[in-house]
Order: C-alpha cells, then sequence, then structure tokens
C-alpha cells in the first residue's frame, strides 16, 4: 500500500495523468480495492496537495488542475466497482457570478470535491444569484459556491453581494453558506467579507477544503 | 521633460526629476464620455478621446490603444463578446471549439487589413497625432503560449497544454507565435512605443519551471525573434515571476519588467538592479477599499523600495472601475511626491 500511495502522489505532483492511472491500475491487479483506493489512496493525496499547494510557494496551475482532474477520473472510475454506493458528506451547488465566463476555477474546486465524496450540482457559468439560491434551497445544498474571476463579477451587485441578500431575505442564512474563489480574492484577502461571503480561497484545490469546512459548519436542517 | 523623456531617463538611467507614472484606465473611457461599454468600444475615435480625456484629467503618462482583451480573438474569428457596465468584456465565443478548428485556424497576412483592427488603427492614429510626440503609446500583445486561452477557454487549453496531442498542440503555438509577430509589426508600425507583452504562462504561477524551461522560454523566444525586444514590457497578467527574470534578460533580452504586486518588489530590484527598467505595480483591487491615506503609504511603501538606484517606473494593474476616485488621485499625486528625484 505504501508503494502505491508514494508512486500515486509522485504522479499528481508531476502532473502525470498516465502515471497516475498506472499506479492505480498496478493497485488494483495486485488485489487492492476501489473503495481503499479512494479512502486510501486518491483522497489522502488530495489532502496532501491541499496541505502542500498552501505550503509550498511555487505551487503552480497546472498542478492544480492537474490534482483536480487525476481524482476525478480516478474517482469516478473506482466508484463503477464500489460494493455499495459511498457515504457523501454534504451537496454545493457551484457556478461563476454572473456576468463571468472563466470556468477553470469551477472545474478544479469540482474535480476536488468530487473525490472528497461532496455531491456537486454544476450550474455553469453566468449563473443569475436567483438560480444558485433557487438550486441551493430545492437541492438541499449546505454550500453555495461562487467564481469570479473578475473584479466586477466578484464584487458587483449581481454577484456573491446579491445571493447575500437573497439568503437573508428568504431566510436562509443558517442552512447555506457561501464561499467564493477566483483571482480578485487572492490579491485581497479582506474582498470575500465584502461581498457578504462565509469563506473565499487563493486557488481551487485549498477551496474544496474551505468548503467541506463549510459543509461541517452547517447545521443539519 | 515630457512624459517620453522621463520613461526614456528610467529606461537608460539617466537623469530626470522623477519616475514615470503608468495609470492603466480601460474601462474608465465609456463612463467619462457618458456611454454604454458597447457603444465606447465600437469606434476608435471613442476610446482614443477616453484615454486623452482621462490621461488629461489625472495627469499620469501613458495612454493605451488596448479595447479590451478580447480583441485579439475578434481578430481571429471571435463573433461575440459580452460586454459588462462595471467591467471588462468577455470573449463569448470560443474560436476553437474542437481540434480540428486548430487546423481550420488562418493567421491574416496582414492583420491591419483585417476589419476587427480597424478601429483601433483609428485609435492609434489619433493617439499618434495628439500625444504622439509626447507620451508613451501602450499596447497589449498576449504571448503565443497565452492566446489560445482566449481561442479556446483556459480550461480548453491546459487540457490541450498538459494532455493533449503535441504535434495539434504545436500547431496552435505555430499558429499564435505568427500572430504575435504581425501583431508587434503592426502597432509598432502603428506608432504605439510600449509594447506589454503579456504573458501569465511565463511565470512559474501557470507552470513549473520545468515546463517554464522547455516549453514556454523556447515560443517567447519564437515571438520576439522577428521584431527584436526593444519596448517590450514583460507582463505576467499579475502573476509573480522574479524565479525566472533572470533566464528571461538572459535569453530574451526584454528590458522592462512589469512585477506582480503580491511578488516580493525588493528581490525584483535587486535581480534586475541596472540591467533593465523595474515596474513597481500597486494592488489596485485593495485600492477598492483603501482610504486615500492608506493609498498614499501604498505607493510610498513602493517608491522607497524602488526608486533607489533609478531604472524605476511606478504602475497599476488594470484599474478596477469601482476604485474610488479620491484613491486614483491619491495614488497619482503620491506617485509624483515620492517618485520624484534628487
Amino acid at each position: 500500500m505504501r508503494d502505491v500511495i508514494k508512486a500515486y502522489n509522485e504522479a499528481v505532483f508531476e502532473t502525470d495523468k498516465e502515471a497516475a492511472f498506472r499506479a492505480v491500475n498496478e493497485a488494483l491487479a495486485e488485489g487492492l480495492s476501489a473503495e481503499e483506493i479512494v479512502f486510501k489512496v486518491v483522497i489522502p493525496a488530495v489532502e496532501e496537495m491541499m496541505t502542500r499547494i498552501g505550503q509550498d510557494p511555487d505551487a503552480n496551475l497546472a498542478q492544480h488542475f492537474m490534482t483536480a482532474q487525476i481524482a476525478s477520473e480516478v474517482t469516478e472510475k473506482m466508484l463503477e466497482k464500489f460494493e455499495h454506493p459511498p457515504e457523501i458528506i454534504g451537496r454545493v451547488v457551484i457556478g461563476t457570478a454572473y456576468g463571468d465566463l472563466h470556468s477553470l476555477g469551477k472545474r478544479i474546486v469540482m474535480g476536488c470535491l468530487k473525490a472528497m465524496m461532496v455531491d456537486v450540482v454544476d450550474l455553469g457559468v453566468n449563473v443569475p444569484a436567483e438560480r444558485f439560491v433557487d438550486e441551493a434551497r430545492t437541492r438541499d445544498a449546505q454550500v453555495i459556491a461562487i467564481s469570479a474571476m473578475m473584479v466586477h463579477t466578484a464584487n458587483g451587485p449581481h454577484g456573491s453581494l446579491k445571493v447575500r441578500q437573497l439568503l437573508n431575505e428568504q431566510a436562509l442564512e443558517e442552512r447555506i453558506r457561501i464561499a467564493v474563489g477566483g483571482a480578485p480574492y487572492r490579491f485581497d484577502g479582506e474582498l470575500y467579507r465584502a461581498v457578504g461571503a462565509d469563506a473565499y480561497a487563493t486557488d481551487g484545490v485549498t477551496a474544496g477544503k474551505v468548503i467541506i469546512d463549510l459543509i461541517h459548519g452547517v447545521r443539519p436542517s | 521633460m515630457t512624459a517620453l523623456n522621463i520613461l526614456a531617463a528610467a529606461v537608460n538611467g539617466t537623469k530626470a526629476r522623477r519616475i514615470p507614472v503608468f495609470c492603466n484606465m480601460l474601462d474608465h473611457g465609456a463612463g467619462e464620455l457618458g456611454m454604454s461599454q458597447h457603444e465606447y468600444y465600437s469606434k476608435g475615435e471613442h476610446v482614443a478621446e477616453g484615454q486623452l480625456r482621462l490621461r488629461a484629467r489625472y495627469g499620469y503618462d501613458n495612454v493605451w490603444s488596448l479595447f479590451y482583451v478580447g480583441r485579439e480573438a475578434e481578430l481571429l474569428g471571435c463573433r461575440e463578446i459580452l460586454f459588462a457596465e462595471e467591467g471588462p468584456p468577455n470573449v463569448a465565443d470560443f474560436v476553437i471549439k474542437d481540434y480540428d478548428d486548430i487546423a481550420r485556424l488562418e493567421i491574416p497576412d496582414d492583420i491591419t487589413a483585417h476589419p476587427a483592427w480597424t478601429e483601433t488603427g483609428k485609435c492609434l492614429d489619433i493617439l499618434q497625432r495628439e500625444v504622439g510626440a509626447t507620451h508613451p503609446i501602450c499596447a497589449y500583445i498576449t504571448a503565443s503560449t497565452t492566446l489560445p486561452a482566449i481561442l479556446m477557454g483556459m480550461e480548453q487549453w491546459l487540457d490541450l497544454l498538459l494532455n493533449g496531442p503535441i504535434d495539434v498542440r504545436d500547431e496552435l503555438l505555430r499558429k499564435c507565435s505568427d500572430f504575435c509577430q504581425r501583431e508587434i509589426a503592426a502597432y509598432r508600425a502603428a506608432g504605439a512605443n510600449v509594447l506589454v507583452y503579456s504573458t501569465p504562462f511565463g511565470s512559474t504561477s501557470f507552470v513549473g519551471m520545468k515546463r517554464f524551461r522547455e516549453l514556454i522560454l523556447p515560443w517567447m523566444k519564437r515571438d520576439l525573434a522577428q521584431n527584436g525586444p526593444a519596448n517590450i514590457v514583460y507582463y505576467c497578467g499579475m502573476a509573480p515571476f522574479n524565479d525566472v527574470i533572470e533566464q528571461v534578460l538572459a535569453e530574451l533580452g526584454i528590458s522592462t519588467y512589469y512585477i506582480s504586486p503580491i511578488a516580493d518588489l525588493a528581490e525584483a530590484k535587486a535581480l534586475i538592479g541596472t540591467r533593465a527598467l523595474t515596474c513597481g505595480v500597486i494592488d489596485d483591487i485593495k485600492m477598492i477599499r483603501y482610504t486615500p491615506k492608506e493609498t498614499r503609504e501604498e505607493v510610498r511603501r513602493i517608491c522607497e523600495i524602488g526608486k533607489p538606484g533609478g531604472h524605476f517606473l511606478f504602475g497599476t494593474g488594470v484599474m478596477p472601475v469601482s476604485v474610488p476616485e479620491a484613491n486614483i488621485r491619491a495614488m497619482i499625486d503620491a506617485a509624483f511626491e515620492y517618485g520624484m528625484t534628487p
């Protein structure tokens, strides 16, 4: 098991998808179950990358992208082999802010969350605030995750600010949290408060951890 | 001394009364002219007028010929731009939807003959006529390794770059590099004299050092080989790049570096020294919530780090529309004050 974890982690860090799948296939051939691969290899590797990316100033976008892509693809393949469906730890609705068509950050976050057994509802790009709230309410999601790559979609009146207003008007603030992410939040660590969000992440991989923490913090409805 | 003289003095390390002060205001032009973004960007005359009025209002040194970044995608066939009132327009129609579109992508031999250039050309004519003898005219040129992001989307480009067929990737890069070369030549011929070379993949925030050396650097060399690095500004879209400065200086010979506001400016200045121009850049996203006093303090901090030894310019990112006017004025006043040379 230790060799599998080492080979898989190195492959993820080096953004080598082929090597990651090779490590997984060799592990399956040696008798590891799909459940063991997900819970003892893939999820710890995502957690390891969250820590490394948080501490390593040289961590780069290619690593974030491939960490999420490899984790979600391996998990998807392993889930087909699970004997029983896994327990989902929570649900998130995710999309880019209204007026914003940049979908990369959302994709990275989704990949990590799926691998961490979070049910993700993808609302796509250019999502109106009303839709974020309606979908979160009807699907009983604990978190609304809003990605914004431009300043005006991060702090403008149609993004997180409007979502906060709607949650407040509909008395949903105890049930649903708001997470935001994207370039503007990296340049100003206080911006998330100004837009009414509960938390933000500086990159897509650590966003997975931030969102899971928010899920755990929401009172069961 | 004109603003052009002040810039030349900073580049050459000769004496001037102050450092150059660049302020990059693009979307503010529409408000200045009382127009919607869509109307404003439809005419080169509007953009030139907006730039001239903004420069006259605040007194900084430069003007821009850039409309919005998606303009380059329009030169390559993009047919839909999503305009906003509060910020920059987005590319809403990707020219490359699948790998077959890469084979079909045609780079115009003369981009100035393309209809999408017409308004840019008009804007440059006006700027050249009005302030060409006195003020730097900036143009924006996207590097070959970054241009695919606005042609096919960042997700799809990263997929191709990291996982896709190498021959397809390189065909796209070659076409984008051809475009970059032709764009540099066209902007220079039209009078632009500060060419901001936007190369986010030239930062190790985007790719690791190995990929930077083996893939990105050779393509950047090709982008600049035909026309040379004169007046080129190395700019990574606000991403830090201190760890590649030495290689870029040695391999590309670029003489101006637009340092990220989240990078260590003192380290960058020490690395560059007097070999090139270091640009200290304020975090203008924080300026949205700063007070004028906080803005002044930040300008003072940047100037105190960068000014000793000369070869220094003060600049902004792409100033968000939501930055209060009082902060813009405080920033410019402070940059003139703290940027005075003995």
